[in-house]
Order: structure tokens, then sequence, then C-alpha cells
């Protein structure tokens, strides 16, 4: 129904693997290069991930409008709410668009597990898929949709390796021959290591280098 | 081989309207049922099912099959300007706000999905020229009645479609919530039948502005539900 659809991330992951936090950290450094972004998290069972990130992203550090927060209930059922039947996300991106169609883009978050998830391409035009290392080093050669067809594959708690026994070359190696040679990233979200590398893949890969709206319309 | 004959592509357009398959996002409401679940006020079985027939006798049948059913008779005869009052009262009648939305939200994607298969139906297309321009929200009952009209579904069938599909996403919420098990919900929608029936007799056929609701029990759960800090479901 919208007049002109905004570009759209999906981020997805396990429950626990970092998709919030990494939220979190890519949202301020796309913001420092001038790009607006809106975010839809699709919760398990709580809206507590999109209140932190209101809180964190909108009320505390003003990077955008408490609005362009939403939590959406899924009925438990987080793949179907992204894949099979994504009408309710299809619906509040497009109330989004509607409402700030000077975005430059909109996430889509949802938990779900490593086997099913992936994106509808009517809902996201781009996705994420995040893992954590703590999983054991044979996750990614354990493949799984979403390991395999993700556009950018994140590696998180890449400091927790030593302490679960991961060997980090394995699960690049293993990254490499299942995505046959797609780009991934190793991370920890809790320092920023790795997640400048994740916003250039996103500007880069998924918004082909646009300037930022803002930046586009004062130039005419 | 005469009664496969006698079987219409409209029949088969019954069956995928009403297949959970069919994507309009339902399988993620309860109805304010999750909140009843943490409370505990449902002891067994019998009680869930109870509750479901006030669901649809006092709620869902005299408001959403009676705007249905008018919808329907608009739909056929192409008057877009009362579909339009019927899409604008019954909004004004769901009392929750998350209730007004998602039903809204399942009625538009329920008409965009079938304007990517059906492309010539000019109400189809009018009506949701009608949702884009804000002169009506795209409200489930008269996008389904739009829906079933454009694929030739009778009213009254139509009418079952949607009080079942009601019943069967409030036990599947029930079952996903572990309230019971997978024979229960079967045993439930079963005994459900007659009233489900019932109350599409009862409503399909009166006047819009007869349309009532009383469940005030029910409303104050889903109130309660909709300000849920924790859940798993739209209420």
């Amino acid at each position: 129904m919208s007049s002109k659809r905004i570009p759209r991330i999906g981020i997805g992951g396990p429950v626990g693997s970092g998709k919030t936090m990494l939220i979190e950290q890519i949202v301020p450094i796309l913001s420092d290069r001038g790009y607006r972004a809106g975010i839809i998290s699709n919760d398990v069972v709580s809206r507590e991930d999109a209140d932190r990130m209101r809180r964190n992203l909108a009320s505390e550090r003003g990077l955008m409008s408490e609005d362009l927060v939403i939590g959406l209930a899924t009925g438990g059922c987080p793949h179907t709410a992204v894949r099979e039947d994504p009408s309710m996300n299809i619906s509040v991106v497009e109330e989004m668009e509607l409402k700030h169609n000077d975005l430059d883009m909109i996430i889509i978050e949802s938990g779900g597990d490593n086997i099913t998830t992936t994106f509808s391409p009517a809902l996201a035009d781009y996705f994420i898929y995040i893992i954590d290392v703590s999983g054991g080093d044979k996750y990614p050669r354990k493949r799984g949709l979403g390991i395999e067809s993700c556009d950018l594959l994140v590696m998180n708690k890449i400091d927790l390796a030593q302490y679960v026994g991961a060997d980090l070359s394995i699960m690049e190696r293993d990254a490499q021959a299942v995505r046959e040679n797609k780009p991934y990233v190793l991370v920890n979200c809790r320092t920023g290591q790795g997640v400048k590398e994740v916003t250039e893949h996103i500007i880069r890969d998924f918004l082909f280098e646009s300037p930022p709206k803002a930046v586009a319309k004062n130039r005419v | 081989m005469s009664i496969e004959k006698e079987i219409s592509v409209d029949e088969i357009s019954i069956l995928q309207l009403s297949d959970s398959f069919f994507p309009t996002g339902m399988y993620a409401t309860s109805s304010g049922l999750e909140a009843l679940f943490y409370s505990k006020k449902i002891k067994d079985v019998n009680e869930l099912r109870d509750l479901i027939k006030v669901y649809v006798e006092n709620q869902i049948g005299p408001t959403d099959c009676t705007a249905l059913g008018n919808s329907y008779e608009y739909a056929k005869r192409a008057d877009l300007k009362r579909l339009i009052e019927a899409d604008q009262t019954i909004f004004s009648m769901k009392l929750i706000q998350e209730i007004r939305e998602t039903s809204t939200r399942s009625g538009t994607q329920l008409l965009r999905c079938m304007s990517y298969f059906i492309t010539d139906n000019e109400l189809l297309n009018k009506y949701q020229e009608a949702i884009k321009n804000r002169q009506a929200s795209g409200v489930y009952p008269v996008a389904l009645a739009v829906a079933s009209s454009t694929l030739n579904i009778p009213k009254r069938k139509a009418g079952l479609m949607m009080i079942y599909a009601f019943s069967v996403s409030i036990v599947g919420a029930a079952l996903r919530l572990g309230m019971l098990q997978h024979f229960d919900g079967q045993k439930i929608i079963h005994e459900l039948k007659p009233n489900i029936l019932e109350t599409v007799n009862n409503n399909i056929d009166r006047p819009l502005m007869s349309m009532w609701q009383f469940a005030p029990g029910i409303d104050i759960v889903q109130i309660a539900h909709e300000r849920m800090a924790s859940k798993m479901f739209i209420t």
C-alpha cells in the first residue's frame, strides 16, 4: 500500500545469539554516517528486546524517535512470522513506510533456529544471520537454511571461543565452504569488535553505496 | 466420477481461503486467551470449549458475522459506498485497539494476496483504493466478504469459514500454550460445530445496524492481555 518501498534488512538468529545487541551496535554507526533506520522486533514471548532498543537508541541516545521501534508478538512462531506468513510484519513495515518515508532502511529482527530461519523476499531485501561461537565450532559445518542462504553470516561472541573450546579457524573455514565464499564476519558485539565491518557490508552490498536520503535531498 | 464432476472451482476456493496456510497472520492471535492461561482461570478442556462458545456467540457472531453478511451483499451489488459504511461501522465496534489493528492488518493482507492472483475485479480494486486513501480500514470481515464474493463463495459458507477459522485460532493458541493436547483440540472443534452453524444462521442475514456484542468479562480479559508486558500472542 505504500508509495515507495524502503530497503529492508532481516536479522535472524537463535535466541541469545546477539541479534538485539548487533542492532544496538550498528544503528549508531549508521546514524553517524547519516543513515536513519526504523526497527521491528519479532519477540517470542516478550517485548523486552523492543523496549530495550527503544530505551537505548531512542529515549537515551536520541538516534531515532520512539515510534520507530516496534515490538511484534508472533504467537510463538517467529519463523512463520518472517517466512511462511509475513502478513503482520508486512503490514507494520508498510505503516512505518507511510509515516516515515524519509527512512533509509527498516531493520526486522526475528528469533529462529539455524535449520529453518530465513526471511521471505517479500519482507526483507537483505538477510543477516547471526550465530554465536558458544554453540560450538561445528555450527557452520552443520549447515541449515539460515547459515547457507543469508547474505551475511555474523559469528558473535568470539571472545568466548577459548572458554568453550571453539576453534575460530574451523568456523571460518567451514563458513567459507558451505557458503561458497559469500561473506561472513567475526564479531564481539559486547566490545564492538568487527561491527564496523558489518555496517560496511550493509552500506556496500545492501544500499549499494547510496547516500543517506537526508544528504541526497540537501544536494538537490 | 459424477461426484467429482459436481465439485466446482468455487468450492476449492473455500478450501483455499479457510486453510491456515493462507497468509493473514491470524496464527499470532489468541483473542486474550493467553491472559486467562497465565491467571490460571481456565481449569480444563470443557471450560475452554465453553469459553470459545461465548466468544463466538456473544462477540464475533453478532458483530463480524453480521458485518460479513451485509458486506457480502454490498460487494455482490458492487455498492462501494455501503461497503465503506460497513467497514467503518464494524471497525468502530471493536473495543480493543490491538484487536482493531490486527483485524485491519489481516484484512488488508488478505486483499493484497487476493489481488496478486485476481487482477481484474473492479470492486476488489476499488475497495483497496479506498483503504489506501484512508476512507476504509480493511477490517477483516469486510475484506473476507469482498474476497468471498470475488471467488463466488456463497455468503453462508463465507460466514462458516470465518467463525470456524476464529474458533481454530483459539484452539491453536491453547495448544501452543500447552493448555490441551492435540486430540483434545480436535474434539473441541468437533463439539463446536453446532454452535458455529447456529451462530452463522442467527447472524449472517441480520441488518448491519442490529449488530451487538455482550461479553464484558472477555472485554476485560482482552484489555488486560493487551497491556501485558510479556506475551507470546497479539491480543
